[in-house]
Order: C-alpha cells, then sequence, then structure tokens
C-alpha cells in the first residue's frame, strides 16, 4: 500500500476538491450541516435529556456522540458508492481496489475535522475543563477509522453486486442510531440491556469519546479491546472478501 | 524471450439476471434463474515476444476487451495461468479518473498518478506535457468548460508521457478528429519503433492490416487463428 500512498493522495485530493469546488457554499456546508442537525435535536431533545444529570450541557454531549456518528453514517454512504462511481478506473486500470474505498474515507476525516473545529470551539465556549486525557480521542479516532474501513470494503464490493446494499444499508443505520447514545446516554438504559452497547464498536467509541472529553479520564479499557476486536475481526474477513472478489470487479461494474 | 504466456487460460462470466437485491429475491420464489455462466474465453494458449505488435480481430462479444482486461490485470483468469514478464501500461484509457470540476493542471497530476507515473516525473516533464497539448492557456480552468477536442488532447499528452513495455490499446483511434488520430499514430509508430510490445484492439481493419505484425482472431472466446496479418483478416472477413 504504501507504493501507491502517491495514488491514494491524489484520488483523495479529488474527492476533497471536486466536492468543495461544485458550490462555495459546500466549504460551509460541511461544518454547518452537522451543527444545526445538533442545534435542532439539542431543541427536541434537551428537555427529556434535563433529568438525567449528564453534568454537562446537553448541546456538547450531543455533538460529541453526533460528529463520530455523521463521520460513520457518511463514510459508509461515500464508501459503498466508490467502486461503482469509478467504473472506467475499475474495467480498465490496475491498482489494489481498496485504495478507491480508502481514498474516499480520508477524504472524509478531512470534512470531520472541519466539523470539529466548531465542535471544539464550542466546548470553549461552555467552558469544558481541558485536560490530557483529550488527546485521546486522536487513536480512539483511530480505531473508529479502522472498523469504518472493515465495514467499507465489505459493503462496496457487495454493493457492486448488487446495486440496492446500499438502500437496504440506509435502514439498518437508521436503527444503528437508535441503538447508539448519541442522542442518550448508556445510562439512560437499564443495566440488564446494556450489553447491547458493549457489543456495538460505534457505542464503545462513542463512550470512549465522551470518557476522556468530559470526565478527564481513561476511557473504558475492556469495553475498547472488545471494539478493537471486533473492528480487527471484521476487516480480517472483509479484507479477505474484498480481495477474493477483486478479480471479477471489472466484469460487474 | 516471451513477454505474456497464455496457458490453457479460461474465463468465465456469471451473468447477474438481477442487477438487485429486490429483484433476486424476486426471482428466487419465482424459480428464474439468477447467475448465468458464460465461458467467455476458452482454453486460449498462444505467448506474446517482446516488440511484437498484435491486432486482436473478432466481431463484438468475441471476447476481445476480456482478453485485455486480463493482460491489464483487472480482470482474473477462472483457470490455467498467465504470466506477465514486464510492467504493463494501463490499457490506454484516455482521461482515466478525470474530473470535471478540476482544473487541467489538476487533473494532469491526478491522471499522471493513476497511471502509475511518480509526481516528482509529472512535475518534471509537465512543461512538455503541456506544450504538447497546444492548451497551455487554460491550464487553470476546470476541465469542464473545455471543448471535447481539448478534454482529448489534454488526456493523450499524458498518455504519451507513460513509459511502458507493454501496450495495451482498446479502440483508442475511434475518438477524436481526423488530425487527433494521426498523431495518436504517429505516437504509436514511435512507440512501436523503440521496440514497446503493443496489443491493440479494433474494429478499424485497415488500420490493423497497416500496423501490426501479428494478428489474433477471436470467435467466441475460441482462438481461430494466430499468425500472418493478411490471412487473419481475411479469414475473419470471410466467416462474418
Amino acid at each position: 500500500m504504501l507504493k501507491y500512498w502517491e495514488l491514494i493522495k491524489h484520488l483523495t485530493l479529488r474527492e476533497i476538491k471536486g466536492r468543495y469546488k461544485q458550490s462555495f457554499l459546500g466549504f460551509f456546508w460541511i461544518i454547518l450541516n452537522p451543527f444545526f442537525q445538533m442545534v435542532i435535536m439539542s431543541f427536541v431533545f434537551s428537555t427529556i435529556m434535563k433529568q438525567q444529570g449528564l453534568g454537562i450541557p446537553y448541546p456538547i454531549f450531543l455533538y460529541a456522540g453526533l460528529l463520530p456518528w455523521l463521520f460513520f453514517s457518511n463514510s459508509l454512504g461515500s464508501a459503498m458508492n466508490s467502486l461503482t462511481s469509478n467504473s472506467s478506473l475499475v474495467k480498465k486500470i490496475y491498482f489494489p481496489r481498496e485504495i478507491l474505498v480508502l481514498a474516499t474515507l480520508v477524504a472524509k476525516v478531512f470534512d470531520f475535522i472541519l466539523a470539529f473545529i466548531i465542535f471544539a470551539i464550542l466546548m470553549l465556549v461552555f467552558k469544558i475543563n481541558l485536560s490530557w486525557y483529550m488527546l485521546l480521542y486522536i487513536p480512539i479516532f483511530f480505531l473508529q477509522f479502522f472498523f469504518t474501513y472493515g465495514l467499507s470494503l465489505l459493503l462496496s464490493a457487495l454493493n457492486l453486486f448488487y446495486r440496492d446494499v446500499q438502500y437496504l444499508f440506509d435502514l439498518v443505520l437508521t436503527l444503528w442510531f437508535y441503538l447508539t447514545p448519541v442522542i442518550y446516554a448508556t445510562e439512560f438504559f437499564p443495566e440488564k440491556y446494556r450489553f447491547i452497547f458493549k457489543l456495538n464498536p460505534m457505542s464503545v467509541f462513542i463512550n470512549a469519546y465522551r470518557q476522556v472529553l468530559f470526565k478527564g479520564d481513561f476511557p473504558k479499557w475492556e469495553s475498547l479491546v472488545v471494539g478493537l476486536l471486533i473492528s480487527l475481526g471484521l476487516y480480517l474477513v472483509s479484507h479477505r472478501l474484498f480481495k477474493k472478489m477483486e478479480g471479477t470487479f471489472a466484469d460487474v461494474v | 524471450m516471451a513477454e505474456i504466456i497464455f496457458n490453457n487460460v479460461n474465463k468465465y462470466f456469471f451473468l447477474q439476471h438481477q442487477k438487485t437485491l429486490k429483484e433476486l429475491v424476486q426471482a428466487i420464489f419465482k424459480k428464474q434463474k439468477t447467475l448465468e455462466r458464460v465461458h467467455a474465453l476458452k482454453n486460449l494458449n498462444f505467448f506474446i515476444k517482446k516488440g511484437e505488435v498484435v491486432g486482436i480481430v473478432g466481431k463484438n462479444g468475441a471476447g476481445k476487451s476480456t482478453l485485455l482486461k486480463l493482460i491489464a490485470g483487472v480482470s482474473a483468469p477462472t483457470s490455467g495461468s498467465l504470466e506477465i514478464k514486464e510492467m504493463v501500461s494501463p490499457l490506454i484509457e484516455l482521461g482515466a479518473g478525470f474530473h470535471p470540476e478540476l482544473t487541467g493542471r489538476e487533473n494532469i497530476f491526478l491522471n499522471g498518478v493513476i497511471l502509475g507515473l511518480k509526481e516528482d516525473y509529472i512535475k518534471k516533464k509537465f512543461n512538455e506535457i503541456v506544450a504538447f497539448s497546444e492548451i497551455a492557456r487554460f491550464i487553470d480552468t476546470p476541465i469542464k468548460y473545455y471543448s471535447s477536442g481539448m478534454y482529448m488532447r489534454l488526456a493523450f499528452s499524458v498518455a504519451i508521457f507513460t513509459d511502458p513495455k507493454i501496450l495495451l490499446v482498446d479502440e483508442i483511434l475511434a475518438v477524436g478528429d481526423t488530425a487527433f488520430q494521426a498523431k495518436c499514430l504517429t505516437k504509436m509508430n514511435e512507440f512501436k519503433d523503440k521496440g514497446v510490445t503493443i496489443i491493440f484492439v479494433s474494429h478499424a481493419l485497415e488500420t490493423v492490416r497497416a500496423f501490426c505484425t501479428r494478428v489474433l482472431y477471436l470467435k467466441k472466446g475460441e482462438l481461430m487463428y494466430d499468425g500472418e496479418v493478411n490471412k487473419g483478416i481475411d479469414q475473419y472477413i470471410n466467416e462474418k
């Protein structure tokens, strides 16, 4: 893969520039879209959530979960189409196909960083205490990226064979969103149902982000290890399947 | 020295009758056919030596493009073995990966890297590439504003600055105006003189006659003729 880093770089740049050049607003849209979603959801849910004793203002709590979730769902949405929308490349030129998936995801990281800037400003406005534990956000994000990449490999390949996999997965994502503590805290649920969150990597990551940002503490290691193992297993299976099917991509695209 | 060796190569496609899961589920309930095996290339045995210029002729669906895909490495053979000794330049796909919103300059880098060039090399050759394309004035304009002629010139200019050992050409001469086609042919002759192995797929039989040193005639995935150019083309015309 290292040998192809220039290719990854230019495909990523194409993705980013192509999008931002389309409209002047494009640039702001990426930042404003998650922000407005947060504002709207805050209005809707803040009264219900007041009783929960989160310890921090609800908008900040929500935003901390919403940003990584949006990164996850936007990434999957684009990555699923990364092979079909580059059909001319897939048909004619050989390079490892996972590069197309990877470049799409890296472009999404760029969006994420832009949107994160607003979040950082908001944290200052709401006077969240800064701590060194916050730096742990970065390795957790890498882990989330890895999980997203594994899932993207699998879904992008499947979507090449059956084009409605993406619509089906949109439904799954909607359900997944409500099973992930984005708008609520896990403590909201009775103890006996909380195992769902332990097995859901997205929930593990979002809880870990909140832990390092707001509690000034280490994340729960045992949960992170489960998240890591699931991500690793998913990646190994997906990558294998992807590589096995790669030789037929050019025939079906 | 053989550069490309086909050893009992077979290629099957699975023709999908349903493009979506929705249709697939319906088809399974109705007990309709879902996948159909298509034998696209049948037991191919041949080798191509360095410097040969091989024309591949045959009707649509005979397997010509599939053959090129195998050599390019984008598609894998179902059985048999395929050896490629040299780096294959991608099929000349003019403007592979071009993005309409990006400028000519940005697209040169993008396209070049996709074709396997190094960024440093493109930087060094940048002025030459632009000079060859004759669109220096518009190099910082998004290519969506280019005419199709300008687009082709830009794409072709990048393509010829790759330094291929094996060149795969699929119907490239079908595009562009006469002047552009002539330019393509001149450049291909230059490659030929340099000893580049060229594999050429075309329906333009006269070009194949003039340009190639050997012809492969495919019919329904089978190799019907392999050898002298005129004989191969005559056989193809007779059987059409």
